[in-house]
């Protein structure tokens, strides 16, 4: 099976106003695989993802170098659209954050803004059915979003995300506020999410990111310590802090 | 040991309770106040409340004398100052909240913004008069007086609107970004309606205070004898409480009841403003939820 490389990342430093808060990171993102960014609280990681689809414009004092290559275009180029950018590539947040709305319009209003053409109802069913809550919610789609449990709202998030068709799903430690039974739901979703989708997801637990990622990426400090096939990282891998976070010896 | 950590905790209860009881008695003091001025005014004024009261013109004949000229004057210009105002403050806040780089410009305008609703009203009488009665040549209009308003209450709209747009978290936004929106469907779809029951209340307190300036008024020369209503934007008017104004300094016992009358008038005015917003804030929020 060949693997393309649908998002480089290359030689790409962060700041926040002086402080670096991502140094030097060079990383490649697989098409329709799983890659886990691993590393301690306040290690960059959240920074460094928030980038992959501009969100960090949102942030005055952040500024970046380096490349970001999405389809081997720059991510950063002024041709390029930010809009454009996250339409494509979707993120789903640590915290649920559904909209103030109905359940149906917390998933159509994304594509509707976009002129994505096709039957909403359809799609708005796909999404639910993906993030596999369509059938806890087909009958109440009316219903306020905010009367989901926390579970059922994170899973709507990554149907909001899904109903854009995206290319690539960012996921920014997204059981780190569920209990372990939605934990244990949204891993089983990545699995059948990796057929379509690439997904590039943040977590704090080393558990998570052995099960459900192929490839990992270990940061610290910034600095990205150590990088490859999740079976390598966590069994054999080639530095000493990997090998004491991997196995909770810190962090 | 023990039992000095009893008697610890019942002196912790007794003052627990005092605290009780004079936050009681402070907010009945208030409300005893109200009750008195309330029915104060009711018992001097209700007598004179009446259909003629309310059709009639300013007179020097108490028995005559009516508020209509004042009434209407007073709904012209807190017609055309909600008009001025409530756009050009809430679209302000929205500038100043979610799209100003924060430099040193946008600093001066908050900082000054800030100072702006701290002026006495009488100063934007004087600018009033000069900006508006006397450069522009708008004389003593109801317009003139709307826009003199309007400058009076757009630091509170502002202020006011920007803390409920600062109260809609920023998740929110975040979540909407992340679908592909622009800045205008982000602020049009989830920031203002997340917002609007906080600035409706802005806007109505803004408002509120408006109806009951007088200072401004008498500085850009609102007539306090009028004997017509205002046809248009450009015409003479008078408010509600430079009539009440001009009737509390009368010596005769009989323009004081007529004062108390208008005051009726003009609080009737302000709650049912007041009603309006509640209702629209009830819609609001049974909307979104």
């Amino acid at each position: 099976m060949s693997e393309s490389v649908i998002l480089d990342i290359d030689d790409v430093c962060i700041r926040y106003g002086d402080e670096l808060a991502v140094r030097n990171v060079t990383l490649p993102i697989y098409e329709k695989k799983i890659t886990a960014i691993i590393g301690p609280s306040g290690c960059g990681k959240s920074t460094l993802l928030r980038s992959l689809n501009r969100m960090n414009d949102f942030i005055h004092a952040c500024s970046q170098d380096g490349k970001i290559s999405f389809h081997e275009s720059d991510l950063y180029s002024n041709t390029t659209d930010p809009v454009e950018v996250r339409r494509r590539i979707g993120m789903v947040f640590q915290r649920p954050n559904p909209f103030p709305k109905s359940i149906y319009r917390n998933i159509a209003w994304g594509p509707s803004i976009n002129g994505l053409g096709g039957n909403m109802d359809e799609r708005v069913e796909r999404a639910l059915k993906q993030a596999a809550l369509w059938d806890e919610v087909k009958d109440r789609l009316q219903d306020s979003a905010l009367n989901l449990s926390g579970g059922q709202q994170q899973r709507l998030c990554i149907a909001r995300a899904l109903a854009m068709e995206p290319e690539i799903i960012l996921m920014d430690e997204p059981c780190s506020a569920l209990d372990p039974v939605s934990t244990a739901r949204i891993e089983d979703l990545l699995f059948e999410l990796k057929e379509n989708y690439t997904i590039v997801i943040v977590t704090h637990n080393m558990q998570q990111a052995a099960r459900v990622s192929d490839y990992t990426a270990f940061l610290e400090n910034g600095v990205m310590i150590e990088y490859g096939i999740t079976e390598d990282v966590f069994t054999r891998p080639e530095n000493k802090r990997t090998e004491e976070y991997v196995t909770g010896r810190f962090g | 040991m023990k039992d000095q950590v009893v008697s610890n905790l019942a002196w912790r209860h007794r003052k627990a309770a005092a605290f009780r009881y004079f936050c009681i008695g402070v907010t009945m003091f208030a409300v005893a106040i109200l009750v008195v001025l309330i029915y104060q005014v009711t018992s001097l004024g209700m007598p004179w409340l009446d259909m003629q009261f309310l059709e009639s013109f300013p007179s020097r004949f108490p028995e005559k004398a009516g508020i209509k000229s004042a009434l209407v004057g007073t709904l012209w210009l807190i017609s055309l100052t909600a008009l001025i105002s409530i756009p050009v403050g809430v679209l302000a806040a929205v500038y100043l909240e979610e799209y100003a780089p924060p430099n040193r410009l946008t600093e001066f305008i908050n900082l000054n913004i800030a100072n702006l609703a701290g002026v006495p009203s009488i100063v934007y009488g004087i600018l009033g008069l000069a900006i508006f009665v006397r450069f522009f040549a708008l004389e003593r209009s109801v317009i003139s007086g709307a826009l003199t308003m309007s400058l009076l209450i757009l630091p509170v709209i502002i202020i006011s609107s920007r803390e409920a747009i600062k109260a809609v978290p920023g998740s929110l936004r975040q979540a909407a970004f992340a679908v592909g929106a622009t800045r205008w469907q982000v602020v049009r779809s989830h920031v203002l309606p997340a917002a609007l029951p906080g600035v409706i209340t802005g806007v109505i307190l803004a408002i509120s205070r408006a109806i009951g300036e007088t200072a401004p008024l008498i500085m850009i020369g609102a007539l306090t004898y009028v004997a017509f209503v205002p046809e248009g934007p450009m015409d003479e008017f008078t408010a509600l409480p430079i009539q009440i104004f001009n009737w509390t300094s009368r010596p005769q016992e009989e323009f004081h009841e007529l004062a108390s009358a208008g005051i009726i008038v003009l609080l009737a005015v302000l709650l049912a403003m007041n009603a309006i917003a509640v209702y629209i804030r009830y819609r609001g929020s049974k909307k979104s939820s």
